[in-house]
């Protein structure tokens, strides 16, 4: 049988201890130190770097495919017009920004905005356009609260003012990628790259194989043209004898 | 017929509360030959002690008080707010009201495992032993029936109650609820003699178990400094009786899913949510009438009459109030601590308690 | 890095795409040897290879036109290919650590490649239970003690499109085949430079290869036979002789299994593997022996390197018999076929 062994204690100590605890309810009775945020009249005053929905800018955009293939939820969905953008399907999206990190041109950004209500699932899939811009709700909150913790004490401090929701976009640093090809011998010659190229960089054009003088047959040739190539990756990706990647063109 | 009814006016009228505020309008109704029937009844002092104050009345009023008051404090203590929207204006103070309507308007599911009769019975049945003290417990001259053992009484019914509680739990038929009662009737052995032994100690002290004998011999020093002791246990077992934070075993919220109630909704789960409290009431008035001085309190002539079962219920309610900041603060304890706690220094104090209350009954006497 | 290059395409025998073009003048003509070389470069993965024979469904639609699959096919402006081959040196040897199908000396030669580091990877064929060929990737010589991974299987095998995974990912990269498949991958060599990461070709004595299901009913029908049952099959002086769990042998003369050639073999000169680093098979050594045709500097330092370590012991080769059996294969597959 296993005896335990009764907890040693100071009777003076306990009671001491008691009234601690007696004197910091007391305390709080009479002048609480709450730390409740009354949403949805007032909210909680939200740092730059917030999660929040994700605001999209169609200039950047080089359709790269890199925000769709990274989104662990399946949230994104590319949308084909002129070229491919990324719709977000808010019944799935976690917010956890990933595509907004991987975007290489910074289309992609947050916003403070966390509490959209929509009226039904179907709504929840918001298509490129209607991501461009923060989405327009009625507020009802006229003050913000902010927390300032110093170890144990917590305070608030309410202000009337409001910050403002939309985040200016934080600048990417953009490293030129341009296609080019590492093995020319190794070309199946089957112009998968030429089809998937979204910028359409990649021009096929009919031509006669020669060696030396002599012309020896019919053939291709692919040209790679740099002022349209994006460093968007999808050819590279697409070669099935993995010869194509992307070179830095040094500023 | 006539003859019954000026009989009953002529007891009633005989036996009058007599408040100086509301005399003039009292002397006004007499005239009026009909109303003067209903005002004779609602001021005769049985009536009035039982019905009105310290009786069901006040104690629906302080139903509605004491839930609030509990979430309200709890809520600050810790940081929160409690409830909040139902009047914002008032923050919040009729929660209870909507509770209590809400609870007449849901559903009330009897589950086909339960023992219907018992089951719907029960915490109608568990009302008998709450509110029979009322009618012997007196406050100032009002009281609903004599008695010089009021106190013995008092404690006879209030140890009644958990046997309806073990009751409910064993008609649920359920595991939660089967625990619950195992834990209730455990509590039940834990408290029950310290609590005997400490008001029985008080008997002594006074020499006597009628209430007005009691408070009569707190004119000088209340019973909390004769023996402090007996307070002391007695405040313990009040805890331990309506399963309170730190003795919450049988309603443990995140051990046992509500103890030996779990089963209930609809109205008969606001009729056993208040049992624990009406409970509280009745201890605690008992515990006013011992310790604390009664009744006894700075005279208002204004009041006459009312004076008495006014000072009762304010100093309930400070009791009461009290052991709410108790609930906010502590931890719950281990069901084997509690018995512990009630068997080794609860027993011992109280035997103490015991020793003491003969000594100073004597020399007080 | 270049930006603008050129890649040549084949010339058109009919106005199809390409693919149409080698199942007119390949499949449909029944050259086709199933390799599938043509299914391991074809950029959209459309063609089929497996137990049944090539095809490329939907090919009106979903061929690319880019001409691969032509540059790579052995059978393409078919030449056949015969004799003993070029060689630096011949011997009979049976590795001293493996059990194979005779002296495990294409189990050996793989080992002692991967140990010397001459390659990082290495395509084998292995068996599952019902005999049906499976594609293992070999990367230590420990791999190779698997009796369900050594030893001849007997039926056609995607060892090429394997071969073509291993190359996009490994510098350096071996695998056995039949010495249809050895031409094709020199072939591939020639035609698309990253296949020069093949180092190590190892051809087999082969006089022809089946489809898994017909040799399996085959072997059910005449004989009786269960490949389940068995534990060993081997092709020894015209009998082709299966070896059961219980211990009895099963003895079919090799002429019965005409039937159940594919007509692609029946077009087939080539007995000795004569692309290959080297050749190995049991024709021309004793019992138990291989006889090892070392044909490139590669595989002569290969087997320098067994020899050092006493991996294998060596015997004289009787080479005779191996001429005559290519004469043989001359003789019964004429090229252009008689009708």
């Amino acid at each position: 049988m296993i005896r335990l062994s009764k907890v040693k204690t100071d009777p003076v100590e306990n009671l001491k201890r008691h009234a601690e605890a007696i004197g910091e309810a007391v305390k709080q009775a009479i002048k609480p130190d709450r730390i409740t945020v009354e949403y949805p009249r007032e909210r909680r005053r939200y740092p730059e770097c917030f999660r929040g929905f994700i605001v999209f800018d169609k200039e950047k955009c080089i359709s790269c495919f890199r925000c769709a293939q990274i989104c662990p939820a399946n949230a994104i969905q590319m949308e084909y017009f002129d070229k491919a953008y990324p719709g977000i399907d808010y019944a799935k999206c976690i917010f956890c920004h990933f595509c907004v990190d991987s975007c290489p041109t910074g289309a992609l950004n947050t916003s403070k905005v966390h509490d959209v209500a929509f009226k039904s699932m179907d709504e929840m899939r918001l298509s490129a356009r209607q991501i461009t811009r923060v989405p327009e709700i009625v507020r009802e909150e006229k003050q913000t609260v902010e927390y300032y913790v110093d170890r144990n004490v917590w305070k608030l401090v309410r202000r009337r003012e409001l910050d403002r929701l939309e985040v200016p976009p934080k600048p990417v640093k953009v490293r030129e990628r341009k296609a080019a090809c590492t093995e020319p011998e190794s070309c199946l010659g089957c112009r998968l790259c030429a089809n998937v190229c979204p910028q359409n960089a990649i021009k096929v054009e009919k031509c006669e194989v020669s060696i030396g003088e002599e012309v020896t047959g019919t053939g291709c040739v692919l040209q790679i043209q740099t002022d349209l190539c994006t460093g968007c990756g999808l050819c590279v990706r697409q070669c099935p004898m993995q010869i194509l990647t992307l070179e830095e063109v040094g500023e | 017929m006539m003859d019954v009814v000026s009989y009953l006016y002529e007891t009633f009228s005989s036996n009058m509360m007599d408040i100086p505020l509301i005399a003039p309008i009292v002397d006004f109704l007499t005239k009026i030959p009909l109303i003067n029937f209903i005002v004779a009844l609602i001021l005769w002092k049985p009536f009035f002690a039982v019905i009105i104050m310290p009786g069901l009345g006040v104690m629906t009023l302080y139903l509605l008080y004491i839930v609030w008051y509990e979430r309200k404090l709890t809520a600050r203590v810790q940081w929160r707010v409690g409830p909040l929207e139902v009047a914002r204006p008032i923050r919040g103070a009729i929660q209870t009201l909507a509770d209590g309507i809400r609870y007449f308007f849901q559903e009330a599911i009897v589950h086909r495992e339960a023992h219907r009769p018992y089951y719907v019975q029960l915490p109608i049945l568990a009302f008998i032993p709450v509110l029979l003290p009322i009618m012997f417990i007196p406050a100032g001259s009002a009281v609903g029936i004599y008695t010089p053992y009021s106190i013995q009484l008092t404690v006879t019914f209030i140890a009644l109650i958990p046997i309806t509680i073990v009751a409910i739990g064993w008609a649920s038929n359920s595991r939660f609820a089967y625990i619950g009662s195992v834990r209730e009737a455990f509590m039940y052995f834990a408290y029950e003699v310290p609590f005997i032994i400490a008001v029985i100690s008080m008997i002594f002290l006074y020499s006597s178990g009628d209430a007005y004998v009691a408070v009569e011999k707190q004119s000088a020093i209340p019973g909390a400094l004769l023996n402090p002791i007996a307070f002391v246990v007695y405040i313990i077992a009040m805890l331990m009786a309506t399963s309170r934070l730190p003795f919450e075993i049988p309603e443990a919220d995140q051990e046992i899913a509500f103890g030996p109630f779990v089963e209930y909704s609809g109205i008969l789960f606001g009729l056993v949510m208040v049992l624990a409290y009406e409970k509280l009431y009745i201890m605690t008035l008992l515990f006013t009438i011992l310790f604390l001085g009664g009744w006894s309190g700075p005279y208002c002539p204004l009041l006459g009459d009312l004076n008495g079962p006014l000072w009762m219920f304010i100093k309930t309610i400070v009791v009461i109030s009290i052991l709410v900041i108790v609930r906010s603060i502590y931890a719950r304890y281990r069901l084997d601590q509690a018995l512990r706690i009630g068997w080794t220094s609860m027993l011992a104090l109280s035997i103490a308690a015991l020793v003491v209350g003969g000594v100073i009954g004597v020399w007080l006497s | 890095m270049a930006r603008e290059w050129q890649f040549a395409l084949p010339e058109k025998k009919h106005e199809k795409k390409y693919f149409g073009n080698l199942k007119a003048e390949v499949i449909d003509a029944g050259l086709c040897c199933h390799c599938a070389a043509c299914a391991s470069v074809c950029p959209v993965n459309g063609i089929t290879a497996g137990d049944a024979p090539i095809d490329f469904p939907n090919w009106i639609k979903e061929c690319v036109d880019c001409g691969a699959c032509i540059k790579v096919c052995p059978r393409w402006d078919y030449t056949p290919k015969s004799g003993l081959g070029e060689y630096i040196e011949v011997t009979a040897a049976r590795s001293k650590r493996f059990v194979g199908q005779d002296g495990a000396m294409v189990t050996e030669f793989t080992a002692s490649a991967l140990e010397m580091g001459l390659i990082e990877r290495a395509i084998f064929v292995a068996r599952d239970s019902n005999w049906r060929t499976r594609i293992v990737t070999i990367r230590t010589p420990e791999q190779l003690y698997d009796r369900k991974i050594t030893g001849t299987k007997y039926s056609y095998a995607d060892v090429l499109p394997a071969l073509k995974d291993a190359v996009l990912k490994s510098e350096a990269v071996g695998f056995v085949g039949t010495p249809c498949m050895v031409t094709a991958v020199r072939k591939m060599q020639q035609a698309f430079k990253k296949f020069e990461r093949v180092k190590l070709a190892i051809g087999l004595f082969c006089t022809e290869n089946f489809y898994h299901h017909d040799l399996y009913n085959f072997l059910l029908e005449k004989a009786n036979a269960d490949l389940r049952n068995a534990i060993k099959t081997d092709i020894k002086k015209g009998k082709f002789i299966v070896e059961m769990k219980d211990g009895s042998r099963v003895r079919i003369p090799v002429k019965d299994f005409e039937e159940i050639i594919p007509s692609g073999c029946k077009v087939c000169q080539d007995f000795a593997a004569v692309d290959s680093d080297v050749s190995v098979g049991s024709v021309g050594s004793a019992n138990g022996f291989s006889t090892v045709m070392v044909r490139t500097e590669v595989a002569k330092s290969i087997l320098e390197y067994i020899r050092e370590k006493d991996y294998a012991e060596f015997q004289e080769p009787k080479l005779e018999v191996v001429q005559k059996l290519c004469d043989h294969k001359i003789k019964i597959h004429p090229w252009p076929p008689e009708k």
